[in-house]
């Protein structure tokens, strides 16, 4: 259908709207009752040491043309050594962190406290969604789509010949769950669990072992080519003096 | 570090309190924030909010942090009867803090009773052997009570688990200066440099340590780090040109009898020289012949 299709502003007022303020106070609710619930998370001390060596090794990466280079290679052969070095793993030792990560109670309670604040509020506003909010046209996206994302915007309402552009409510709730985020960092500071979609990142990415990171900056320490810059900053210096002493 | 526009922001409200022109709270504010020493300015203004009860309702839930405020400019001013009544009304308020036992802690070190202090750090310890601000409390404890050595000791195990915090090797830095250990001085300015490369204090420290240490290769290195001391500061840091000056001539001593000087080098140290002598002649006329009598005996022996 090319003609435009009317939409009552009833549906602003009764859908668009309500369904935002609903999204923004259940994100304000999870975020306080997870800072209840939150535990006090007790640091391992290997972790911490291995977090602050990281760190470390990074800062030497970084500026290692500003020491000079009998420095830069004491401190290479301190992190790389093969028997006491910080970042030297040994092979057969690398524990799998996965397999570490459900065998610590602590953690999974942890892992599965956070996964429910996060499953169960979704759960129940999609179900409400799709309750009280189906079947109807709900909104118009401003530009044109292809057919294919008929079955993803349009799954309440049941004609095929409905433009596109024309979306349920379902997809409203949607745009709101990724687009509050923005809002939610305004309002709740930085630090708030209702960071849904970052979580979800994670969650497919879930590789996130200490030890291969260590090995990572092991390997890219042994990579890096020493070459001081304070030579250059000499005759930088001499610039600088000429211009000021003119 | 504190920039140039947040100290004459926090001159400017010192000024203004001062002048009793009000502005106490944001002065206190500033100086919480940017963690800077005023202890006699902190208890003036903070006990005047504090004993003036409509103040102090007007400031709500902040009126705990200016309370610890208080506390420790408290300490830190000897009123140590001010910072106990401030400790008691916190310990009242709440019950269970290990923020407040730091406090606490802090009076008994200040009271001079060094075991009790040291006996509730290690309790603390204990609890969370992780908190960093309780181990530097030791270290400081034994600093206070003379223990250069326990306090090089645990700062060294402090800084083998929290290898990352630049502040703790700038102290440890700086307590081996002040026991001439100046190789071990010069690992913990490379540390500082490191984690920071642009900032133009650790450059100058590192220089002056090497320049101490002494010997051809520590110069040349020290005459280098002085130069990016002055790249860092668009020249206006005067004892980098001093140090350049000073570098040069040592350096060329050493080397009397030897031909290899860097090409670079007697452009450098004119032009430094040059630089001082603007300067002095801009700021303090009266002392240039001084300036210049001593840049010329350097001179004469380069």
């Amino acid at each position: 259908m090319a003609e435009d299709l009317v939409l009552d502003t009833a549906i602003r007022d009764w859908v668009l709207i309500p369904l935002s303020v609903v999204m923004v106070l259940i994100g304000v609710l999870r975020y306080f009752v997870s800072k209840l619930m939150r535990s006090a998370q007790i640091p391992d001390a290997k972790l911490v040491k291995e977090g602050q060596v990281i760190v470390r090794a990074r800062n030497l990466r970084a500026a290692a043309n500003f020491i000079p280079p009998k420095s830069f290679r004491a401190r290479r052969l301190y992190y790389s050594n093969e028997e006491n070095g910080l970042l030297y793993v040994p092979k057969g030792q690398a524990p799998n962190a996965q397999a570490q990560m459900f065998s610590d109670p602590n953690m999974a309670m942890d892992m599965m406290k956070k996964n429910l604040s996060m499953i169960i509020p979704q759960t129940l506003t999609f179900a409400w969604v799709n309750f009280f909010f189906s079947g109807f046209v709900a909104a118009k996206i401003p530009f044109p789509l292809t057919q294919r994302f008929r079955a993803m915007l349009q799954n309440g309402i049941d004609l095929s010949t409905v433009d596109v552009s024309y979306v349920s409510s379902r997809s409203w709730y949607f745009l709101n769950l990724f687009g509050l985020r923005g809002l939610f960092s305004i309002i709740l500071g930085e630090e708030n669990a209702t960071d849904d979609t970052q979580r979800m990142m994670q969650m497919t990415g879930f590789g996130f072992t200490q030890p291969k990171s260590l090995g990572a900056e092991k390997d890219g320490l042994d990579i890096v080519q020493h070459d001081w810059t304070m030579p250059k900053f000499e005759r930088r210096a001499e610039a600088v003096l000429r211009k000021l002493v003119r | 570090m504190v920039t140039k526009s947040e100290e004459d922001q926090l001159n400017r409200l010192e000024a203004q309190v001062d002048n009793a022109g009000g502005g106490a709270w944001e002065y206190l504010c500033l100086v919480r924030k940017l963690k800077v020493r005023r202890p006699d300015k902190v208890l003036k203004h903070g006990l005047a909010i504090l004993n003036d009860s409509k103040k102090r309702s007007a400031l709500g839930t902040e009126e705990w942090t200016l309370c610890e405020q208080v506390a420790v400019a408290a300490m830190d001013c000897q009123s140590l009867d001010v910072a106990k009544d401030c400790i008691k009304v916190l310990r009242k308020r709440f019950p269970d803090s290990k923020r407040v036992g730091r406090l606490e802690g802090m009076l008994l070190e200040a009271k001079g009773l060094w075991a009790e202090a040291e006996k509730a750090y290690s309790s603390f310890l204990e609890d969370n052997p992780f908190d960093q601000v309780i181990h530097k409390r030791r270290v400081a404890l034994a600093k206070a009570q003379g223990n250069i050595t326990t306090a090089i000791e645990c700062l060294n195990k402090y800084l083998d688990t929290f290898m990352a915090d630049h502040d703790a090797w700038r102290e440890l830095a700086e307590i081996y200066i002040s026991l001439q250990m100046y190789k071990q001085a010069a690992f913990c300015y490379e540390e500082l440099i490191l984690s920071q490369p642009t900032n133009p204090l650790h450059h100058l420290a590192y220089a002056d340590v090497l320049y101490t240490i002494g010997g051809l290769e520590n110069l040349q290195a020290a005459k280098k780090y002085y130069a990016s001391t002055i790249n860092l500061t668009g020249g206006k840091n005067r004892r980098a040109l001093f140090g350049v000056c000073l570098c040069t001539s040592a350096i060329g001593q050493l080397s009397k009898g030897r031909n290899k000087e860097d090409k670079d080098s007697p452009e450098l140290q004119l032009l430094a020289v040059a630089a001082l002598e603007k300067d002095y002649k801009q700021r303090a006329p009266g002392k240039l012949p001084l300036l210049t009598s001593a840049l010329k005996s350097l001179r004469v022996s380069s």
